[in-house]
């Protein structure tokens, strides 16, 4: 994992613009939003999921994220299935601002075009890259 | 004037210890340490707020009181030296110019406090309407360091750093005092539900910020016993919206009257001439079509400002504002509702986003008041 001013990048994952992280797990892809999108909302108080047995799209919103203050969409990295959501994130929605990259998952799906819908999301090296370019 | 807008006393103290958003022309701290924490210590201690963006303005005069008495809504004559009211503006329609705090520091002279996006608008206003009146309106908003102290815990923190005896002043009370060695006038006034005071530094310019730092510091370091904590514009926001008072823009404007608003006990329709009271009298007889009312949210879900209210699902209004309340955590919101649907405790569907989210009409405030606010049972 890198620190790019404060924010963390862990390696290991993709990246997509619209925040959010992407992990590879077999057959199956989890998904969750960064830790610089955590920090740009603060205080996270509600997270609406679809539900299991949905279909997300690569770029279309899926759900939301609300803080105190902003709403903001929640904008799928990867197209696919979802197999699982986590409902313990809606139950505690702090713990997005915690732990985005754990406890803080949001679904996992099964991906339904992955190998080329992974090149239009950027790698490890690029995501630093990325993050070192976000005020 | 910078770009992004016009900075207080404090700035440096907010973006070194906040995050800085525009908001009325002024770079403000929207949070230090975060909306939910600055929210509770203002209802479970105190908290600090850097108010020094609102308009203020002086008027003076022997015709004082018949002008203000003119201009707006309450009942200035009974306004006796150091006292302040709640009070209102309106436009020949009885909408809402602006919302405001008068107080009245003597026979001759007043104080009046009114919203950082109206302060343009304002002053223009009263300047015209003076026209036949023996007055003087001076704009004092950039002398003037302006910090409110709220919460249970404001009294006895700020009793540490003034000289004046705290516990004489009851609310709504004004009184000059010596701020760590600075003359201040203070009323016991505020927009969170909670006691507090307002305290207002004169004399004190933007440009020479020195003695609006030293007072800054000199509460916060009173406060720290009771676990103070600076508050930006986010808790200003939550605590005001709990409290179930009107944020100008929002839940009022020049289209809304303040029957509308059920903010009635600023409007005296048996005093003399003022502006809007024909409209008002006219409306008051003929009852109100729309109301606002206070929603909570019965599931999941936020309400935001704009989010359409049903009832058996007709529409039957709409939201004006809308938060996560930190003390109750859930969604709240004020809404304007068609009046025959204004009854406490009905149910009806806040749509958000493609849900339908049911919600309970609720009185003002939104906690309950024997545990928190001024009212509280200590």
């Amino acid at each position: 994992m890198v620190k790019v001013k404060d924010v963390e990048v862990p390696e290991g994952l993709c990246y997509s613009k619209d925040y959010e992280w992407v992990k590879i797990e077999g057959d199956k892809v989890r998904i969750g939003i960064t830790d610089y999108a955590q920090k740009q909302l603060r205080e996270i108080v509600y997270v609406e999921l679809p539900a299991e047995g949905d279909t997300i799209t690569q770029n279309e919103p899926y759900g939301t994220v609300e803080s105190v203050k902003a709403v903001s969409d929640l904008v799928a990295p990867l197209s696919g299935t979802i197999e699982q959501i986590n409902t313990d994130v809606q139950d505690s929605p702090e713990t997005l601002n915690e732990d985005p990259y754990n406890k803080g998952w949001l679904l996992v799906i099964k991906p339904s075009d992955k190998d080329a819908e992974l090149k239009n999301i950027m790698d490890f090296a690029k995501a630093v890259e990325w993050h070192e370019s976000l005020s | 004037m910078d770009e992004q807008g016009k900075k207080t006393h404090l700035y440096r103290f907010h973006a070194q210890n906040g995050k800085i958003v525009p908001f009325a022309g002024f770079q403000m701290p929207v949070s230090y340490k975060g909306i939910i924490p600055e929210h509770m210590a203002v209802r479970t201690g105190v908290g600090l707020f850097d108010v020094t963006h609102m308009g203020r303005v002086v008027v003076t005069g022997t015709n004082a009181e018949a002008f203000l008495n003119y201009v707006t809504t309450n009942d200035v004559a009974r306004l006796v030296p150091l006292t302040a009211h709640y009070s209102v503006m309106c436009n020949e329609e009885g909408g809402i110019k602006d919302d405001f705090v008068l107080s009245r520091q003597k026979e001759d002279r007043f104080f009046m406090v009114y919203n950082a996006a109206n302060r343009l608008k304002n002053f223009q206003w009263l300047t015209k309407q003076a026209a036949n009146y023996s007055v003087n309106i001076t704009d004092v908003s950039d002398d003037v360091a302006m910090f409110a102290v709220q919460g249970p815990k404001a009294e006895e923190t700020l009793q540490k750093v003034v000289t004046k005896d705290l516990s004489e002043i009851a609310r709504f009370k004004c009184s000059w005092t010596k701020l760590s060695g600075f003359d201040a006038f203070m009323s016991r006034t505020g927009y969170t539900g909670e006691d507090g005071f307002e305290v207002f530094i004169h004399n004190t310019p933007i440009s020479n910020p020195r003695n609006a730092i030293v007072a800054w510091n000199t509460i916060l370091e009173a406060g720290k016993e009771f676990n103070i904590e600076p508050c930006g514009l986010g808790a200003r926001d939550t605590l005001r919206l709990e409290a179930g008072m009107c944020l100008y823009g929002n839940d009022i404007d020049e289209n809304v009257t303040p029957l509308e608003a059920r903010i009635s006990f600023v409007v005296k329709l048996k005093k003399e001439d003022f502006i809007g009271k024909e409209a008002l009298i006219k409306q008051k007889t003929h009852g109100v079509e729309k109301k606002r009312v206070g929603l909570k949210v019965l599931e999941s879900g936020i309400p935001r400002f704009k989010h359409e209210v049903f009832k058996d699902r007709m529409k039957i209004g709409y939201i004006t504002s809308g938060t996560f309340s930190p003390l109750l955590k859930r969604g709240i919101a004020m809404a304007y509702i068609q009046s025959k649907y204004a009854v406490i405790d009905e149910i009806v569907h806040v749509k958000i986003r493609s849900k339908q989210i049911k919600a309970q009409l609720i009185k003002f405030p939104f906690y309950d008041p024997g545990q928190y606010g001024h009212t509280r049972k200590k």
